[in-house]
């Protein structure tokens, strides 16, 4: 650690989905810490509340010698700098922009020069890092096995992802939580399951680290940041200029809340609307042919779309990470079909070709590709 | 309710009535041309709405008059129906007035220039009808213009000044007007009616500009704001609330043009001050009998006078600190209490200290809690804040005895 | 963007939509609000503007529909949009439709049709607001429209209990238990039906869901076509409080109305009509589903014990089978005097018949 009096850490997380996860993490940090004679604060990030489904969040957990060192973690909305940050979906990795005014920061913002990035993900870390912003410092990328966990609100579905993540930061900052502690404390969190001493074991001896130079990552995604104007310049009566018609809200997009995106099968689309009527972002366009197609800068993934979509396959949720940009596709199938529908393929694995019924594959649609085998939580499958 | 009629006929000529302060300030809500207002019960304030209610029966105003289900609805209505460009009037008093307070904070945060009287109650438990100001005071932070009245006559002129100042793109902030439950809301004076002629050259029409809330201009009024913005928009109020002093001189030196009345200072009432040594100082209808209890010291020789607050908010300070750096010793009358308050003091008497703490000559502050409840000020209470003042003033007060409750049973 | 977005087709003379095909195009409320995924009362919002057209102002009293969708220094809101308090809708709509009457009555503004709506979440209009909008649906001389969106709890403050969460259900305020398995036992206020028994001079009163879409527009375009106080509220799935994935709101809307636990209706001019699957069931052509069909897709719901389902089954039951108007009216009337208090308007009642005799 730069400073070995204190450590902070960060978990980013898909809100009400994953608070309790976040939440569980972060006090086990500091409980583990405990355990070493440490002392430490855990904290939700007062300007996520309330939390919106999806909608990027933070909690942090300060961990520190003593009290003295404490305080100056106390009484803040968030750190300024962490020295491990936890990514606990991958699609974070687009960069997270939590409220209007805020932007879209990329996930490693606040992580100090050499610190972590901690990704929990089934890809390799060459895939998660090109999905990442350039980094401006050098960090290290640490990918903890295992897909995101959606562990729900009022029904908690453990998967160990909490426990593996604690294995996670034992391997990185040992000083401050020993592997040994991190075992007791998983242990203590699940009323006794040895099982989940053996998830930190996993996320000990699993995560795998990759060294990240600056520069490395991509420099395709959306720069979206703003100025806060002063008093003199903001208009009296908290009064806000209305959107004009035909525009979206520049200063709030929301697509870092995805991580599922729709695709849109154009040749098998009958035109019914309903993508377009019940979408609760207004997110879908119509075409001159009368097509609904998806603007991507304003999906949010919730899969409604999809849902309410008449069509078998017609409109398929997609992992996010399959993707690299948000342009708008109508324009490639107006253009070139075959390569259109080659893209939609590839993406969703389904059968662009409406005569054909193939069965999904296995290999391409992984079980994000089926909005209903990634239920969020215990009740909402259709079981 | 909606009864169309005409306005009356412009008067041509100034007239006289006899009238509380509630009747005169309904003669005011029908001068000003106001388009809503909003009433609910409660005593003593509701004089205005039942003296208005008869003005709309009769033909003499048109006004939206709505009958609420609360006091919270009541400030709420016209909140609202000033967002859309209305001029507005509503009132209340005592616990009604704490039980609009939400919707009296928010009028201020959103900068829309409602006016409001507050007919001053004591507040419940126990019920009590009689004045005390805490009600009125309640609003000292929150970007409310608040004066009080001492006569019906200065009921109305402030009634109008209030619409004034409070409209004037400068401030844009809602005015509470304190009218001193009983004494003032329920006793009948001379009052000169002004002429309508005279009264529109006074008050512009009321014009929100680009912060009207209407489909022509399309705009969203306070949205949910985080930490990165609120100390600005603070800020904003704060500056127009510094910038109401210079209005109301303004207002008031326009009002005294057009009406002859207003005396010399916007903010101050002084009377037999020129060779005080020492004063009285307080807020609405006690300056009476205390005016009363002057002029009989005076005839026994004490070089004793009165200042009147009239503004409370904004706090005249550097009138405050010319005026009262003049005097030896200060005697603050508070119609009201500010339990556990430094030296436990009246609200009105630790502003005082404070406006004159960094003076380098400055008074000795004594402060007197009076008059709680609708109690009259009687002369011997009148006699023990003089006597106590004068010794005061002659050094030998201590913190101790900073601060007397006046007539009150032990 | 594909194409440029046409120009104003919402008419505003407000006729009511045929299909799904007539729905307005134009977004009065775009996108760019910081609401949930999936989140229902957000197509709420949506539908209800594009339903009002852009001659509408909207008066929003705090909820996740205020927090959530105005975020300073920006707006989503296309139409002039205001914050008004939790308990405020009532007031709002009444303070605004009077000083939009008076200004026109006086020439201070053009005199023209511009449609109010102050809306409330089930917390601020079911609970605090109540008495507000009550006062509202009696001053039949303003024209505006409260709208109540329903996802029952206070889902913004951090999920608590409102007199609109279902029975059992856990909330923040009611979680389950190793002692107490139900937390909340009282059943759902029945709050469109007080309206419209309460409030004999408002045109129109309306229970809607956005699961519905047309039905909903349509519901809210005659409320504002009829004038004076108006009121409808919308069950609203919440993917976030009820605790199920966002893609399924509009199928849990469905469900909430095909369970017969949301029954959709309307009262005209003091005349009721079901509308959508509601007269399906009443009419006997579609048979109510199981309750157990919604709670079991309901993460707040998920600590039930049969007994408890069995419970939510029958009141339900009994709404359909007991009450005066099935779903809107909660009480009957012993069968002897269906005559005497003319339930049945073609027997004789009792008073002209002791007349007779």
């Amino acid at each position: 650690m730069a400073d070995e009096r204190s450590i902070s850490i960060e978990v980013v997380y898909r809100g009400i989905f994953q608070k309790t996860l976040a939440q569980r993490i972060c006090r086990s940090v500091v409980l583990a810490a405990r355990k070493s004679g440490h002392t430490g604060t855990a904290f939700a990030r007062y300007g996520d509340s309330p939390e919106r489904n999806g909608v990027p969040a933070k909690q942090f957990a300060v961990v520190a010698a003593d009290e003295i060192e404490l305080e100056a973690s106390m009484a803040k909305y968030e750190p300024a700098v962490v020295d491990i940050s936890i990514a606990v979906d991958d699609t974070l990795a687009k960069g997270v922009e939590s409220w209007a005014w805020y932007g879209r920061q990329p996930l490693w913002k606040p992580v100090r020069e050499n610190g972590w990035l901690l990704v929990t993900s089934d890809k390799a870390p060459e895939a998660v890092l090109a999905q990442t912003d350039a980094a401006e410092r050098p960090y290290t990328l640490g990918i903890i096995p295992g897909g995101a966990s959606f562990a729900g609100l009022w029904v908690y579905k453990d998967d160990h992802t909490d426990y593996r993540v604690l294995g996670a930061i034992a391997k990185i900052a040992p000083q401050w939580m020993s592997l040994e502690t991190a075992k007791s404390t998983a242990l203590e969190l699940a009323k006794g399951d040895k099982g989940a001493a053996a998830s930190v074991q996993y996320g000990y001896d699993a995560t795998v680290l990759r060294p990240v130079k600056k520069g490395e990552g991509t420099t395709g995604h959306e720069h979206l940041q703003f100025e806060k104007p002063g008093w003199t310049k903001m208009r009296p009566g908290i009064v806000v200029d209305a959107r004009k018609p035909g525009e979206r809200n520049p200063q709030y997009k929301k697509y870092t809340a995805r991580t599922m995106r729709p695709v849109v099968n154009f040749d098998t689309c009958i035109k019914c609307t309903m993508c377009w009527l019940d979408c609760p972002d207004e997110c879908f366009e119509v075409t001159p042919e009368g097509h609904y197609e998806v603007v991507y800068e304003a999906c949010i993934g919730c899969g409604i779309c999809a849902q309410v979509c008449p069509v078998k396959d017609c409109i398929v949720m997609v992992d996010e990470l399959k993707f690299t940009d948000n342009t708008d596709k109508w324009q490639l199938w107006k253009q070139d079909r075959p390569k259109y529908n080659a893209w939609f393929e590839a993406m969703s694995g389904v059968s662009a070709d409406p005569k054909k019924a193939v069965a999904p594959n296995a290999a391409t649609s992984a079980g994000n590709a089926n909005p209903a085998a990634n239920p969020t939580t215990s009740a909402g499958g259709d079981d | 309710m909606a009864i169309e009629t005409k306005l009356r006929e412009s008067s041509e000529v100034e007239t006289e009535q006899l009238a509380t302060g509630c009747e005169a300030i309904a003669e005011a809500i029908r001068l000003a041309d106001v388009d809503v207002m909003a009433a609910y019960p409660i005593r003593p304030y509701d004089g205005v709405m039942q003296a208005a209610a008869k003005l709309i029966a009769n033909g003499k105003m048109d006004v939206e008059y709505i009958v609420a289900d609360g006091e919270h609805s009541q400030f709420e209505i016209v909140k609202h129906a000033c967002a859309v460009g209305s001029r507005v009037f509503v009132g209340s008093s005592g616990v009604g007035w704490f039980y609009a307070f939400e919707a009296i904070a928010v009028t201020a945060g959103l900068r829309l220039p409602v006016v409001a009287i507050c007919g001053n109650r004591a507040l419940d438990d126990p019920g009590a009808f009689g004045c005390e100001h805490n009600d009125a005071l309640a609003v000292r932070d929150l970007g409310w213009l608040l004066c009080w009245a001492e006569t019906a006559q200065e009921s109305l002129d402030f009634a109008l000044t209030a619409w004034k100042v409070g409209e004037d793109k400068r401030v844009s902030l809602p005015v509470a007007i304190g009218l001193d439950g009983a004494f003032l809301t329920h006793s009948q004076q001379i009052v000169k009616i002004p002429t309508q002629a005279a009264v529109n050259s006074f008050l512009p029409k009321f014009d929100l500009g680009d912060r009207l809330l209407h489909p022509d201009n399309p705009i969203t009024i306070a949205p949910q704001v985080d930490q990165d913005w609120l100390m600005e928009i603070r800020m904003q109020n704060d500056q127009a609330m510094r910038n109401a002093l210079g209005v109301i001189t303004e207002a008031h030196s326009e009002f005294k043009r057009l009406f002859g009345r207003g005396g010399d200072n916007p903010f101050l009432d002084e009377f037999m001050t020129d060779d005080a040594e020492i004063v009285f100082l307080g807020q609405g209808t006690l300056s009476l009998p205390m005016k009363v209890a002057i002029r009989r010291l005076r005839k026994q020789g004490h070089k004793v006078g009165l200042v009147r607050l009239k503004w409370f908010r904004p706090f005249p300070t550097a009138d405050i600190v010319k005026s009262l750096s003049r005097f030896k010793a200060v005697g603050v009358i508070d119609r009201d209490y500010s339990f556990g308050s430094p030296y436990y003091g009246g609200v009105l008497y630790n502003e005082i200290r404070s406006a004159l703490y960094s003076v380098e000559k400055r008074p000795v502050v004594v402060g007197f809690i009076a008059a709680l409840g609708g109690r009259e000020i009687e002369q011997p209470m009148a006699t023990e804040m003089f006597e106590k003042t004068m010794a005061a003033a002659s050094g030998s007060l201590t913190s101790g005895d900073a601060c007397h409750w006046i007539g009150v049973r032990k | 963007m594909a194409v440029e977005p046409k120009a104003s087709d919402t008419p505003l003379d407000l006729p009511q939509i045929k299909a799904v095909k007539d729905v307005p195009y134009d977004e009065l409320f775009v996108s760019g609000h910081r609401t949930c995924q999936g989140c229902e009362s957000a197509l709420v919002m949506r539908h209800m503007v594009k339903a009002s057209g852009p001659r509408t102002i909207v008066l929003g009293s705090t909820g996740c529909m205020y927090v959530a969708n105005t975020t300073y220094y920006t707006t989503p809101w296309v139409v002039p949009w205001m914050h008004t308090q939790l308990g405020a809708s009532g007031s709002a709509a009444l303070g605004t439709a009077a000083g939009l009457k008076v200004l026109m009555r006086k020439g201070k503004l053009k005199d023209e049709k511009i449609n109010v709506i102050a809306f409330c979440g089930d917390g601020g209009g079911a609970d605090m607001g109540l008495g507000a909008i009550s006062a509202t649906l009696t001053h039949k001389d303003y024209n505006s429209l409260v709208l109540l969106y329903d996802n029952e709890s206070y889902a913004n403050t951090d999920i608590q209990l409102s007199s609109q969460t279902p029975y059992g259900a856990v909330t923040t305020f009611s979680p389950t238990g190793t002692e107490k398995r139900l937390m909340h036992t009282r059943w759902k206020k029945n709050m469109p039906g007080m309206m419209a028994a309460g409030h004999p001079e408002s045109r129109y009163i309306a229970a809607g869901c956005a699961a519905y879409a047309v039905d909903l527009m349509n519901k809210i375009r005659r409320a504002l076509e009829l004038g004076g106080p108006t009121f409808v509220h919308t069950l609203d799935p919440c993917p976030k409080g009820w605790d199920y994935h966002p893609q399924y709101s509009q199928e849990l809307g469905h469900l909430a109305v095909e369970t017969g636990i949301w029954p959709l209706y309307e009262v005209v001019d003091g005349v009721c009509n079901l509308t959508g699957p509601t007269r399906q069931i009443a009419e006997g052509r579609k048979k109510r589903k199981p309750v157990y069909e919604y709670l079991r897709r309901q993460g707040r719901f998920a600590h039930f014990a049969d007994e408890d389902v069995e419970h939510f089954q029958a009141q339900v039951d009994k709404m359909w089978t007991e009450w005066l108007i099935p779903g809107v009216i909660p009480f009957t009337v012993p069968q002897k005097d269906t005559a005497l208090l003319r339930i049945d308007k073609k027997a004789q009642p009792l008073h002209e018949t002791a007349k007779t005799a």
